[in-house]
Parts: C-alpha cells; sequence; structure tokens
C-alpha cells in the first residue's frame, strides 16, 4: 500500500489485535483493521445477534439474529479478507480470564458497553504493558482516548468512577465515528507515526457537528496505574 | 462577572449546548452549577447526589484542567472562566 510502504504493511500483518466486543464499536473497527491488512485479529463477545443491533453493529446481518455475534463476525471477517488469521472466542470478560485472553496482543481495542469491563481491560494493558485504545457513545456523543500504560492517563485517572448502568439509543452512525478514531489510532500506534490521541479526550457532539479535546494527565494516586498501586501490586 | 459553562451528552440534553450566566465574585464551582441547576429538578439529580455534592462520576474542567469533585467547593469562578460538566458515556 503506498500510503504506509511495504515495510508498514509487513508491520500490520505481523500484528495481533485484541478487540473487546464485536458490537457498535467492535463491528466497525474490527472490519476497518481487517481490511488494513492486521495480521491476527482476536474478537470477544458473549452475545448473540439480535435483531434491535441491527442499526448499528454492521457486521451482523439480518440473517445472523439468534447467531453467535463472534461467529457472525469471523465469517465477515474472513470474507473481507482471508488474508488475515481471526481468533473468535465467545466468553465473558471477567477479572479471571482477561489476561489470558488477550495474551501477548500488541494492541487491546475497548469496544465494550460498560465500565467495570473497561476497568478490567485497563488493568491487564497496565500490567502487560500494551496499549489500550478506549472509545464510548451515547446517543450521538462520543469520547475516545489512547493509553499508554505507565506513560499516559490511563482509564481510571481519566474517570476514576463508573457513570451508573442505563439503557440508551444509540444510531449507527456514533460507533461508526469514533470506531474509525479508535482504528486510526491502532494503525498509528502499529506504524509508529502520528502524534497519538494521548493524555487526551476527543469528544464528539454528532448533533453539534462539533468536535472537541480535554487535556489529560496521569493520577500520580490512581487506583490503576498510580506509582503506590504498582508497588502493592508487585509486592503481591 | 460572565462565565460560561458547557455541559456534555447527558447532561447537555438536560441544560443545553452552552449557557453564559453571570457570577458573584467569590461564587465556588460548585455554587455555580447548582444555581443553573435549581431550576432543573431533573438535570439537578444527574448531576448532585442526595447530599448536594456532585455525583463521583460527574467530570469538571475549568479552563481546560480538570477540577476534583472533592474541591469543587473551593474551586473559585474567575471573570472570563470557561467550566465544562460532562458524565463518561458508557455505550459501545
Amino acid at each position: 500500500m503506498l500510503l504506509f510502504g511495504d515495510a508498514g504493511q509487513e508491520r500490520l500483518k505481523k500484528a495481533h489485535i485484541f478487540i473487546a466486543g464485536a458490537g457498535g464499536l467492535g463491528s466497525p473497527i474490527a472490519l476497518y483493521l481487517a481490511v488494513a491488512g492486521i495480521g491476527t485479529l482476536t474478537v470477544v463477545d458473549n452475545d448473540v445477534v439480535d435483531q434491535s443491533n441491527l442499526n448499528r453493529q454492521i457486521l451482523h446481518y439480518d440473517r445472523d439474529i439468534g447467531r453467535k455475534k463472534t461467529a457472525s463476525a469471523e465469517e465477515k471477517l474472513m470474507a473481507a479478507n482471508p488474508d488475515i488469521t481471526v481468533k473468535s472466542i465467545d466468553a465473558t470478560i471477567d477479572a479471571s480470564n482477561a489476561g489470558t485472553l488477550i495474551r501477548n496482543a500488541d494492541g487491546i481495542v475497548d469496544a465494550m458497553d460498560n465500565y467495570p469491563t473497561r476497568y478490567l481491560l485497563n488493568d491487564a494493558a497496565i500490567e502487560k504493558n500494551i496499549p489500550l485504545f478506549h472509545g464510548g457513545i451515547r446517543g450521538f456523543y462520543g469520547q475516545a482516548t489512547t493509553i499508554i500504560p505507565h506513560k499516559t492517563a490511563c482509564l481510571r485517572c481519566i474517570f476514576p468512577h463508573a457513570p451508573p448502568q442505563e439503557v440508551f439509543p444509540v444510531v449507527g452512525v456514533t460507533p461508526g465515528f469514533i470506531g474509525m478514531v479508535q482504528a486510526t489510532e491502532v494503525l498509528k500506534y502499529l506504524l509508529g507515526s502520528g502524534e497519538l490521541l494521548t493524555n487526551r479526550l476527543f469528544i464528539w457532539d454528532g448533533m453539534q457537528a462539533h468536535a472537541e479535546e480535554i487535556v489529560l494527565e496521569r493520577n500520580p494516586h490512581c487506583a490503576a496505574c498510580g506509582d503506590t498501586t504498582i508497588k502493592k501490586r508487585k509486592k503481591k | 462577572m460572565t462565565v460560561k459553562v458547557r455541559f456534555f451528552a447527558r447532561f447537555r440534553e438536560l441544560f443545553g449546548t452552552d449557557i453564559v450566566t453571570d457570577a458573584a465574585p467569590g461564587t465556588s464551582f460548585i455554587d455555580l452549577i447548582k444555581k443553573i441547576a435549581e431550576k432543573n429538578r431533573e438535570g439537578h439529580d444527574a448531576i448532585f447526589d442526595t447530599n448536594g455534592a456532585f455525583r463521583e462520576f460527574v467530570i469538571l474542567m475549568k479552563n481546560g484542567r480538570r477540577i476534583d469533585c472533592a474541591d469543587a467547593g473551593k474551586t473559585l469562578i474567575n471573570d472570563g472562566d470557561e467550566i465544562a460538566v460532562f458524565p463518561p458515556v458508557a455505550g459501545g
């Protein structure tokens, strides 16, 4: 590919990206990373396709209703790019399996729909020293940031407390938009080019067609990546 | 003095996009937001807990810098300040 050169494309081919979730964010992210030629994609989800998912979860079609999202995702990704390896794992990410599922991936994509699981991904990213590409959406609003463990603000530094769980309407264009920000970050990170979205929270308001960013910094007392926390963890 | 307050996501739906408001000298961050929220019960309850403190997940910014919820009572507002109040969005 002209944009990356042979060396860049080779880097993507050798890379392994872990995508947590095959829903609204996970669908466009996985699809674009597959066609960009990321050599290995691991996609984890525990859900089955429901009709209500189809307005945004573009890896799943009407005929997939009732099918496991991982099976549906793997089929579409392999059809889009048969030259890559897709590992789909039907599992619920929890504290006991997060590290095993992520293995030695080069990056973790947060395409989850809740903060408790996001915090688990954040912990695993810190422990394994793997970057975490965060995205979140609600209606026409979205946010994204990139976390390089031990160097930049982590998810807990930015959001020390989870917002309450709620059910909210989502339109597909928002995860499409935020997912593309995350996928762009993955490519830049793997290629070692550009300026990553680190220590910055990108905020998108689709209704106003307005994007802005908030400057962030590491919290030295962070419950996940603070110096004292890391020391405590090492002692255990 | 004049202060600009910006809400995001659900808070924006409850309060509107940008609010320019007058504040008396010596007004604290929390008092400013309480004044804006006092006539909007749903909005108030989304931001403040039953003790009148900011809900712990709420993110507060003043002129692009993060303000800890616990410091919102002692953080004073100055003329021309830009305040941002927002919740993390959770969906995927």
